[in-house]
């Protein structure tokens, strides 16, 4: 697809944000991972971790430190690629394309296509250090979409409305809190119109009175029904926003079930244990 | 004994007027394609794949450690014997020696201008979709221009003076020029301190501009009140040609009608 026509696409889209729902089709699987398999040298990090994620579902992944959870966000919008096993986003493989049976690596410009249909909320925020917040949200869609300027502009003053940071549109990324800094990179996110949204602990870098107003505009996403996959330390986010929870140790998901199970029935001694630390944190 | 009214003649001929341009349109040029090439170095050289990023070491290697007149000489009388039938003017042997002598340093300074870019800015970048090309465009290198335009200067500061080898070849840049109008009349001295003072002169002026580019790049410059006039926020046209240099607005303060000064 040429940048015209995804423009033209994008523009199918009206009415405009903030309703950042995903379109259905009848294929009910956003997200599908089967057998990935990882490395860094000789750590395996990914060890045959398979799931699913279904449209407009929130899966939460939890775990000990080092478990692969990064790792597994990080293989889904290919910024890291798996040695083995497939991944799936929207019916469409990831990094790989079919010819005539074969799969031959992707170009760069159709990963990069994909990932623009992904947000990605990064732990350390990365907002772009020489932007004003209202720059930041627009560079994408007008770089990468093509969106006319004005048009970005307005779009991106509704979200940043919708974060609650109408008034900092002209900030730079250093004057703002990390909070703040976190909801302007998500807005920058939707700001692409995601079908899917990939959170890498998204709080776990602020302070602890900040952590409330990302996690309320995180709510507030999964509540306008937005497919989400979602890293995070917060069990008393996961225990309400998630429709399936998945714990995992050592590159393996040990249990996954509905967020009930894993909080009040846990199967697993593994998953028993490591809720147990947490909770006695 | 020394004479006086030597350099006072000459000083404002028109030889050393065109000495002094050639001096410095050929710095001018050699600079530029030495940053232009050394960013294509810069990127190569930063290449995980081991074989676009070993020859541009090599090149490095070379080109730093030999002597540019060297370098030069090679070029002028060693490349004519190894291609019969080659000829190239001097000025063409001048600007390919030095910029490509010049790249080598420039990619130096390139890549630890990159390097000193938070990774998780390209990261960002390419999660929302961005290709490397656009990403380096318009999010990493307006950010590692801060650190790459302070050496950058001084890089020219020094190109300015080192195009005085081009007069062993026998081109009539400031020195080359001194040399061949003082020969015949024994009045070189003279003449070489006619060109010291060119070279002077342009160093000193290069030194006022890259001052002033420096401080309008510098972020808190407009915060601290800049030039007047201008209003708080607004980029200076340093500040929107290169893209950074962003200055920090005070928290809730806002630029009426402006979109924080993007182009
Ligand atoms: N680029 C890399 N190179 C080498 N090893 C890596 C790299 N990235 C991650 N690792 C290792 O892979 C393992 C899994 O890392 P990952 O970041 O996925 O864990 P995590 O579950 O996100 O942990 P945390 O809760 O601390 O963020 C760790 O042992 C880590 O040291
Ligand atoms: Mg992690």
């Amino acid at each position: 697809m040429t940048q015209q026509q995804s423009y033209n696409g994008y523009q199918e889209q009206e009415p405009p944000l903030p309703s950042a729902v995903p379109q259905a089709t009848e294929n009910t699987e956003m997200v599908r991972v089967e057998q990935a398999v990882k490395r860094f040298g000789d750590l395996l990090v990914l060890n045959n971790v398979s799931m699913t994620v279904k449209r407009g579902q929130v899966v939460v992944i939890i775990g000990p430190s080092g478990s692969g959870k990064t790792t597994l966000l990080r293989c889904i919008n290919h910024l890291e690629k798996i040695d083995s096993g497939y991944i799936y986003v929207d019916g469409q493989l990831v990094g790989y394309r079919l010819v005539k049976g074969q799969l031959v690596e992707a170009r760069e410009a159709e990963i990069a296509k994909m990932r623009a249909q992904i947000g990605f909320v990064f732990q350390r925020f990365n907002l772009f250090a020489h932007m004003t917040a209202l720059e930041n949200i627009i560079e994408a869609p007008v770089h990468v979409l093509g969106i006319p300027r004005d048009e970005a502009i307005a779009q991106a003053m509704e979200l940043l409305r919708k974060v609650g940071l109408e008034e900092k549109a002209h900030v730079y990324p250093h004057k703002l809190s990390g909070g703040q800094q976190q909801r302007v990179a998500i807005a920058r996110a939707l700001a692409m119109r995601p079908k899917l949204m990939l959170f890498d602990e998204a709080t776990s870098a602020l302070d602890p009175e900040l952590v409330g107003e990302v996690l309320k505009v995180m709510r507030q996403l999964a509540e306008e029904g937005m497919t989400m996959v979602v890293v995070t330390h917060e069990m008393g986010f996961a225990r309400d926003v998630a429709d399936h929870v998945i714990f995992m140790d050592h590159g393996v998901i040990v249990e996954e079930g509905p967020p009930e199970q894993i909080f009040d029935d846990p199967q697993n001694e593994r998953t028993r244990n490591f809720l147990g630390l947490i909770a006695a944190d | 004994m020394f004479d006086w009214d030597a350099v006072w003649k000459f000083i404002v001929s028109p030889f050393f007027l065109q000495a002094a341009w050639t001096t410095l349109w050929l710095s001018v040029v050699a600079q530029l394609a030495g940053v232009v090439l050394g960013l294509f170095l810069a990127l190569m050289r930063m290449s995980r794949f081991k074989w676009l990023s070993f020859p541009v070491q090599v090149y490095v290697w070379f080109f730093r450690g030999s002597p540019l007149l060297v370098q030069v000489l090679l070029l002028w009388d060693g490349l004519p014997k190894l291609v019969p039938g080659l000829l190239f003017s001097q000025i063409t042997c001048i600007l390919i020696a030095f910029s490509l002598n010049e790249a080598a340093y420039m990619s130096e300074i390139i890549r630890a201008g990159i390097s000193s870019v938070d990774p998780g800015q390209m990261e960002a970048a390419r999660a929302l979709g961005m290709r490397y090309w656009l990403a380096m465009r318009r999010i990493i290198l307006p950010q590692a221009a801060r650190v790459i335009i302070p050496p950058l200067g001084n890089e020219f500061n020094n190109m300015l003076k080192t195009t005085s080898i081009a007069s062993v070849i026998g081109l009539e840049e400031l020195t080359g020029t001194a040399e061949i109008l003082g020969a015949p009349s024994f009045s070189i001295f003279e003449l070489l301190i006619v060109a010291t003072l060119y070279y002077l002169l342009l160093t000193t002026l290069w030194d006022y501009f890259q001052r002033w580019i420096e401080r309008r790049l510098d972020p808190e410059y407009a915060a601290k009140g800049g030039r007047p006039g201008r209003r708080p926020g607004q980029k200076s046209w340093a500040q929107r040609v290169l893209g950074f240099g962003n200055p920090p607005l005070e928290s809730g303060e806002l630029i009426a009608g402006g979109h924080g000064g993007a182009r």
